[in-house]
């Protein structure tokens, strides 16, 4: 016997699962008391079931995820850290990107670059008679797809009537645009930098130029771990946020590439793994790791914009059940001595309303009106 | 029946092919991973992965569409409780690997009816909400009629609904069209 307590924890190759992989490395877990299985995990649905069915005690998991899964009745998931910061990228194939660049060859260097451009190959598209350009997910529940939905309804592309959308896993997203088979994607890195290593897309908009300080990844964990192992959550809280404190720290950056690199973890070149860990993702400073209720509201009026949740659930309540700022800062604060000054978060840090990149400012007291307020809504109203 | 089984391994597409036996006709076909075309072309009615693949986001991305179809996931012996809990909570459909052939076919047929029982209530809640839609364009041009024409309640929902057999148009479509056309003259769309 070890006299540490078990938790099991999932993962996806994806350069933001660094916060989990640096905590096991680095023995993290192991110095608040717990032994920490890491799983990694083929599939989002996967990561979802398992968490909701308590086979895992929580995951590296998209946020919206957990307000799907909760709002839907799989599970209860509490969302009390999150992950990252930015992370994500719009990448178009090359043929697409020089299709972009003849009918308006400044298109390209705005920044960041706008999907207007795109709305006249489209446009042209259809009056050739060709079929609809076929953009790619991860998951419907994800930072990604609202992104990419956003960014294109922005640019006057209907997301659901004028190019098709399909979900790709990540691993699988460069090699499917390489056979052609995707004009563009948005997905978690390290999977845009290597399509642009490997010469087949282009990266038309960074996370951080689409909404600087947006949100991505959570740790998403069983409502059960909460409620009857509250000190086994803080002891695994603790170390995720060593894990991601560690992880932004520049003199660290190497070794965290290295770890990141190795086949039973991300799997991907050095190089492109390196790419978004440069003044791209942020773990913890800026007070990165506080779930903020208002980024669950914003996930929500994306949902409510794209017909996805029902219009008569209670937002707020949904979000004040699975986002759970309480439990970061009660294990934040139990860390003060070991990660001052690093851990100078206050919840007013970050502006109080969102600022996307098109300047429309998000009230989170009125998320179904923003929703229904865009051009290119399906919210009811 | 035609089952389409998602793996790169062949023992469980022999597995499930074993445990239909006798079923007629039936069509099982196996493939390594998730190919859009050719799903479209064999219209499986259940789908069978394992639950380790990366394909599986793509059919969970279908669950809630038209294009969907049931789903049933193989998931390792070593993988304690998940098949059992997840289909306590009405997560998806695991089967355990190991699982005797003669238990695929009741488990694939329970899949097929979960999901047709599924497809059948999201067609019923499209409906309800579809009607209440209607309804709800129904009274509004009710309103304006009362308003613009100087008729009562009953008299603005008479002239609706000749307007609809004039026309040969469900009544929710003439009072869209009213309202339409409405706005366009008060100078909306413009």
């Amino acid at each position: 016997m070890s006299g540490l307590s078990d938790l099991r924890l999932g993962y996806i190759p994806l350069t933001d699962c660094a916060p989990l992989v640096a905590a096991q490395a680095l023995g993290f877990f192991e110095e608040e008391g717990l032994n920490v299985t890491l799983e990694r995990e083929a599939s989002w649905a996967t990561i979802r079931d398992k968490v909701a069915a308590g086979v895992l005690d929580g995951a590296h998991m998209l946020a919206p995820m957990a307000l799907a899964a909760t709002a839907a009745g799989e599970g209860e998931i509490l969302a009390p850290l999150a992950l990252n910061q930015n992370g994500s990228a719009v990448t178009v194939s090359k043929t697409l990107s020089e299709a972009i660049f003849a009918v308006d060859p400044q298109a390209l260097s705005q920044t960041p670059v706008t999907a207007a451009a795109l709305a006249k190959v489209v446009a042209a598209r259809r009056e050739n008679g060709q079929g609809p350009l076929t953009f790619a997910v991860v998951f419907p529940y994800s930072m990604h797809n609202y992104m990419l939905r956003y960014w294109l309804a922005q640019g006057g592309v209907d997301p659901d009537h004028d190019v098709r959308l399909v979900v790709i896993p990540p691993p699988r997203m460069v090699e499917r645009m390489r056979a052609g088979e995707v004009d563009g994607f948005c997905v978690g890195a390290p999977w845009n930098a290597v399509a642009e290593a490997e010469d087949v897309g282009r990266v038309l908009v960074a996370a951080s130029q689409f909404w600087p300080g947006g949100p991505d990844k959570v740790l998403g964990v069983t409502a059960d771990l909460a409620s009857h192992r509250p000190d086994e959550l803080r002891a695994c809280l603790r170390a995720v946020m060593r894990g991601a404190a560690w992880a932004d720290e520049p003199e660290n950056r190497e070794t965290l590439i290295e770890l990141l690199a190795r086949p039973d973890r991300v799997g991907a070149a050095p190089t492109a793994i390196a790419r978004a860990l440069n003044g791209e993702i942020v773990f913890h400073r800026d007070a990165a790791g506080l779930p903020r209720r208002e980024h669950g509201l914003w996930f929500l009026s994306q949902m409510t914009r794209w017909g996805q949740v029902d219009a008569a659930l209670d937002l707020q309540a949904l979000v004040d059940r699975v986002y759970r700022p309480d439990l970061y800062r009660d294990a934040a604060l139990s860390l003060g001595p070991i990660l001052e000054p690093a851990l100078a978060f206050a919840d007013a840090a970050g502006p109080a309303q969102a600022r996307l990149f098109d300047g429309r400012a998000f009230d989170p007291q009125a998320v179904r009106a923003y929703a229904a307020g865009f051009a290119i809504s399906r919210a009811l109203v | 029946m035609r089952v389409l089984v998602i793996d790169p391994d062949t023992a469980r597409a022999a597995l499930v092919a074993q445990g239909l036996e006798g079923v007629q006709p039936l069509e099982v076909r196996r493939s390594a991973v998730y190919d859009e075309a050719e799903v479209l072309a064999f219209a499986p009615d259940v789908v069978v992965i394992a639950a380790e693949s990366p394909d599986r986001d793509t059919l969970d991305s279908l669950r809630d569409s038209s294009a969907g179809h049931p789903v049933v996931m193989f998931v390792d012996r070593s993988e304690p409780g998940l098949a059992e809990q997840a289909v306590r909570a009405g997560v998806a459909a695991y089967v355990v690997d190991g699982l005797a052939p003669g238990r695929v076919r009741s488990i694939l047929d329970v899949a097929m009816s979960r999901f047709a029982l599924t497809q059948q209530l999201r067609g019923d809640l499209a409906k309800a909400k579809a009607d209440l839609e209607s309804r709800k364009t129904v009274e509004r041009a009710k309103g304006l009629l009362m308003k613009e024409r100087g008729l009562d309640e009953d008299g603005a929902y008479r002239l609706l609904r000749k307007l609809a057999m004039d026309r040969g148009k469900p009544i929710g479509a003439v009072a869209a069209d009213l309202l339409a056309f409405a706005g366009v003259l008060k100078g909306d769309g413009q």
